[in-house]
């Protein structure tokens, strides 16, 4: 007697239920990779915009040298300074230093005397205070000094935004895909399943075993191939996901920061096999079911 | 025998009921033309007829294997027609049937296709075990029972496929040439399994046309001859079974 109740067919040593295994192995492997890519842009979504929100970076451009027109732009930091400093919405402000400014464009101008020279921006670090807008503290700035820009990293977060929803999708209609295959594959391979075992079904049937009771049989034994399957990708998956996660950590934390994942995507990748399995279940049992109207 | 089913729920007139049934296999030709038939309760029935003229074909359509083309017909006072599928294996349940091929299945032993139909009703494993063993000694294959239908020999498969027919201890028992693959002795004491269920109360068809087993018997004869079915008179007088023991 079997673990899911009793089996009159021969299914056990079935090479079509053997079959669902492995690809149910491979499937919910490749779905939890899915989940994973998911989960971890959605992350690091959250991640910048906790680190961004309620911070503001001014930047007072560098004019043109000209003859006759002063350069403005430690008149202006100061200006801006001034009001920041006593701005009641403002938590902290502070100049970035010159030195940092140059580190900043090393990669796109390099280093050196020929850096030192140029006419470089003055940059202003601003972190507001929680929950207040950026428009009092951006109008005062305008006011102060008008050839300031104020940056507060909106653009770039929505454009980050669209990306991480652009994965979410994939993974969704990724995760339908797989859900397809799964549900065509029990059924093609109860189909088999059912050719293969006919004369037997027919003398079940003859000594009183009724549809349910045949179905149930194919549908335990899917949900148990499945379930088993469903393991195995987890199985597969969770080495693979400590060598992503080895070769992420000698990235640059700036490019990918180290951000947990949260509970619910763990969950979720334990549901997999069980997923799996109910899902192989119910497409064994209405294969099943429709197959034997036919028969004695 | 320690027989000790709760499930036969009792039911009004003829165990089975037939009013003028056709059955043609292609439309065309003929197999049965109007039979009718009525199988009282606690009834004991030879059926007779020559090789092709149709036992087994009344008989698949007793136990709902086929449906009749024309005519009507009833089980255990229930009309068949328009009966739901859950409906046919519920009284599938309630007769047993000796199949002419015997129908075991391979994958399974002596013991697990005896008790196949108990283990489909759900009864309990401890009931299975003791009926089905009870059963197998009776029919003398207690050394066989875990042996599967391939390694057994006709007369031995003939055995385990009556033992399925009647360990459910159905109301309607209908058996298809059931003693021709073994001698008369086992042949004797198989049919004598048939005719205690019958004094139990079961109703018994044995399709046969070993002429010397039925006239060693007082039951009447359903004779098929030509898509007809007659009731013929027994070929033993009643009186003389009481010498046989
Ligand atoms: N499945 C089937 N399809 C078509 N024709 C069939 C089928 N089964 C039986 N027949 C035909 O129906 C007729 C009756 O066959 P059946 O098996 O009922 O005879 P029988 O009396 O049981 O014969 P036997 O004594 O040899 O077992 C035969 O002519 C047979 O060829
Ligand atoms: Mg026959």
């Amino acid at each position: 007697m079997a673990l899911f109740g009793r089996t009159d067919l021969p299914i056990q040593k079935n090479a079509a239920s053997r079959f669902i295994q492995w690809l149910v192995m491979v499937l919910v492997f490749m779905a939890a990779i899915a989940a994973t890519v998911n989960a971890y842009t959605g992350s690091l979504l959250a991640h910048w915009n906790r680190s961004v929100t309620g911070t503001l970076t001014v930047q007072v451009p560098a004019p043109m040298e000209k003859p006759g027109k002063p350069n403005d732009v430690p008149k202006d930091v100061a200006a801006v300074l001034g009001v920041l400093k006593i701005h009641p919405d403002v938590l902290r402000v502070e100049a970035v230093p010159r030195a940092k400014v140059v580190a900043l464009l090393e990669p796109w101008l390099g280093s050196g005397e020929a850096v030192s020279d140029l006419p470089l921006p003055a940059l202003v670090d601003v972190a507001l205070k929680p929950g207040t807008d950026t428009r009092g503290v951006t109008d005062a700035i305008m006011k102060a000094a008008p050839t300031a820009l104020v940056d507060d990293h909106r653009v770039w977060l929505n454009r980050v935004g669209n990306l991480a929803e652009g994965v979410g999708m994939i993974a969704l209609a990724l995760m339908g895909i797989i859900a397809a295959a799964l549900g065509l594959t029990v059924i093609f391979a109860t189909r088999a399943s059912l050719a293969e075992f006919r004369d037997v079904i027919e003398v079940l049937h003859l000594v009183g075993a009724r549809d349910d009771d045949i179905a149930g049989q194919f549908a335990r034994r899917a949900l148990g191939q499945a379930t088993a399957g469903g393991l195995l990708g987890l199985a597969l998956y969770a080495p693979t996901l400590g060598v992503i996660a080895l070769l992420a950590r000698r990235v640059d934390t700036s490019v990918l920061p180290n951000v947990g994942l949260p509970i619910a995507h763990w969950a979720l990748l334990a549901s997999l096999p069980i997923v799996a399995g109910v899902l192989a279940m119910g497409a064994a049992h209405v294969t099943v079911r429709r197959a034997l109207r036919t028969m004695v | 025998m320690a027989f000790n089913r709760k499930k036969n729920k009792p039911f009004e007139g003829d165990t089975v009921a037939l009013d003028t049934v056709d059955l043609s296999y292609d439309g065309a030709t003929p197999v049965l033309s109007a039979v009718n038939l009525a199988l009282p309760q606690s009834s004991f029935h030879f059926l007779t007829g020559a090789s092709g003229a149709g036992k087994s074909s009344l008989l698949s359509l007793l136990y709902l294997a086929k449906r009749p083309t024309a005519g009507s017909l009833k089980l255990f006072g229930e009309d068949v027609t328009g009966a739901s599928r859950n409906k046919l294996a519920g009284l599938r349940r309630r007769l047993g049937v000796v199949f002419q091929d015997y129908r075991l299945l391979d994958h399974l032993s002596a013991f697990d296709n005896v008790a196949l139909p108990l283990r489909i009703a759900r009864v309990p494993e401890a009931v299975v075990t003791q009926d089905v063993t009870e059963l197998l000694k009776w029919v003398g294959l207690a050394e066989q029972m875990d042996a599967h239908p391939p390694t057994l020999s006709g007369g031995q498969k003939q055995r385990v496929a009556i033992a399925r027919a009647v360990v459910n201890r159905p109301k309607l028992i209908l058996a298809d040439e059931p003693t021709g693959n073994v001698d008369d002795t086992i042949a004797v004491r198989l049919m004598a399994l048939f005719v205690e269920l019958h004094k139990l109360g079961s109703s018994v068809v044995v399709a046969t046309h070993n002429e010397s087993l039925v006239s060693r018997f007082p039951f009447p004869r359903l004779h098929l001859d030509g898509g007809r079915l007659t009731l013929l008179p027994p070929l033993k007088p009643a009186a003389s079974i009481l010498g046989e023991g």
